[in-house]
């Protein structure tokens, strides 16, 4: 038995350093092990210039169709409040970067690289700084798991091994442009409904980490559920997003019982509120 | 330091100028009860059993069973500890988890119910655009047709916060990181 095992490994690495003989062949060869090891890591291909790249395009179109709220500090105070959360993954070197935009609306978005924005509308729903953590956590999850980017790729807009994307950083690159679509749509672009939940588990993980309650992302969701789906508030956040009500039981499933007994900060009186 | 001078261990040599003071301790009582007041009528939140779950006697899932709430079971939502709400309910009074509960008492958007239900809270028919500030909504047509605006990015970039000054920050709400492993998905 083992002795065949070992046959067939010897053999399916002869003929891999055989197969990579031509020059098509080893291209074809690369392209396969990055696919496998994206299959194990879980990490795309594309480089960390790249993303932020991406994400600073996406952030610079959403900032166009909704300026941050002039409060220099309660921008000051989300970043603190983001970044915190953030270094309790597994990225903590990204440029992070979070802010709370000028709209009515309840939505929290994220972009490639760390790029992630809170609506006015949905901060004012917040309670604590816990529930803040909570919703940044969740936009964390996206970007450290690069949701957006998987659709990107999917769609096919990211051509793999460009190495142009980079170069362009400052100012808006026509290049990167073209590669996320128009303006800012992509963060109104629906993920799979997984990565909805994905993030959601991450968020509260990542809460805790902190040293939060674990409880302020399902807080918010319970409070977003109160919306009618026809409200105008809420309509891209429906329509983009699981139910709350689904997302609490996926949540509530996912969590069970492992948070018993795990205390955290909720920090109520530390939430910044807006004047 | 209310309940101090609540207290009438004084003579009547000191009644006059104690007089203020009394007067101030009153005008907070009545702050505190109206605080109070405000509170108990903003816990009284409607909730409804997402699925069966057991009403517990304390916030903890070893302590007595109370009861066994059904999918459906109406609630009133008292207080919040932690992960669990103590509620109210026909088949008693207990604590369950929050996550069981899904405050208010009907799923609202689905079916003809919503558009009665948006009626009632004043928001049915706001469509797209939010007039209340003239602030716009962001959908999707707006998303698209932005354009990027690198001021008010540079901006946006200059809030970041490093590493170390989050730490710091964290430090002083007392919060501290601790490990804990990301969850499998549901089954």
């Amino acid at each position: 038995m083992r002795h065949k095992t070992l046959w067939i490994l010897a053999l399916a690495l002869f003929s891999g350093s055989a197969w990579a003989a031509n020059p098509f062949e080893q291209e074809l060869f690369k392209a396969i092990k990055q696919g496998v090891q994206e299959k194990v890591t879980g990490k795309s291909a594309v480089s960390v210039e790249e993303e932020t790249a991406i994400g600073r395009q996406i952030a610079g179109n959403l900032l166009g169709a909704a300026p941050l709220v002039k409060d220099a500090k309660l921008q000051k105070y989300v970043n603190n409040v983001g970044r915190w959360v953030a270094d309790q993954s597994e990225r903590p070197d990204l440029p992070w970067h979070f802010g709370v935009i000028e709209s009515n609306d309840v939505n929290a978005f994220a972009a490639p690289g760390g790029y992630i924005f809170v609506t006015k509308g949905l901060y004012k729903l917040l309670q604590s700084e816990a529930e803040l953590a909570g919703v940044l956590a969740h936009e964390v999850g996206h970007v450290i798991r690069q949701h957006h980017l998987k659709i990107l790729q999917q769609s096919k807009l990211i051509d793999l091994g460009s190495q142009a994307i980079a170069k362009n950083v400052s100012g808006g690159s026509d290049r990167v442009q073209n590669l996320i679509g128009s303006g800012a749509e992509i963060v109104s672009r629906s993920l799979d409904k997984d990565a909805e939940f994905e993030a959601d588990r991450i968020a509260v993980v990542l809460a805790t980490r902190a040293g939060y309650d674990s409880f302020g992302l399902p807080a918010v969701l319970q409070q977003i559920g109160h919306f009618a789906k026809d409200d105008g508030d809420v309509a891209l956040l429906f329509k983009t997003h699981p139910h709350p009500d689904d997302r609490l039981a996926k949540l509530g499933a996912a969590m069970d019982d492992r948070f018993d007994g795990v205390k955290g900060k909720t920090l109520e009186k530390r939430l910044y509120r807006i004047k | 330091m209310g309940i101090a001078t609540l207290n009438p261990s004084y003579d009547d040599r000191n009644l006059h100028e104690r007089k203020m003071p009394k007067m101030k301790t009153t005008r907070w009582v009545l702050a505190l009860n109206a605080l109070l007041l405000s509170s108990a009528l903003h816990a009284a939140e409607i909730g409804t059993a997402l699925k069966a779950d057991d009403l517990k006697a304390e916030p903890f899932r070893d302590a007595k069973t109370v009861a066994t709430l059904a999918t459906g079971d109406k609630v009133d939502i008292l207080k919040k500890d932690g992960g669990w709400f103590q509620v109210k309910s026909a088949k008693g009074q207990g604590w369950v988890r929050m996550l069981s509960i899904r405050k208010g008492d009907v799923r609202k958007g689905g079916g003809d119910a919503s558009g009665l239900l948006g009626l009632a809270s004043g928001r049915a028919g706001t469509g797209k655009v939010v007039a209340t500030t003239g602030i716009r909504g962001l959908n999707e047509e707006e998303l698209k047709a932005a354009k990027f605006n690198e001021e008010e990015l540079k901006r946006a970039e200059s809030y970041a916060t490093s590493k170390s000054a989050a730490a710091k920050f964290a430090a002083q709400g007392q919060l501290a990181a601790r490990p804990f492993d990301y969850l499998p998905a549901p089954k």
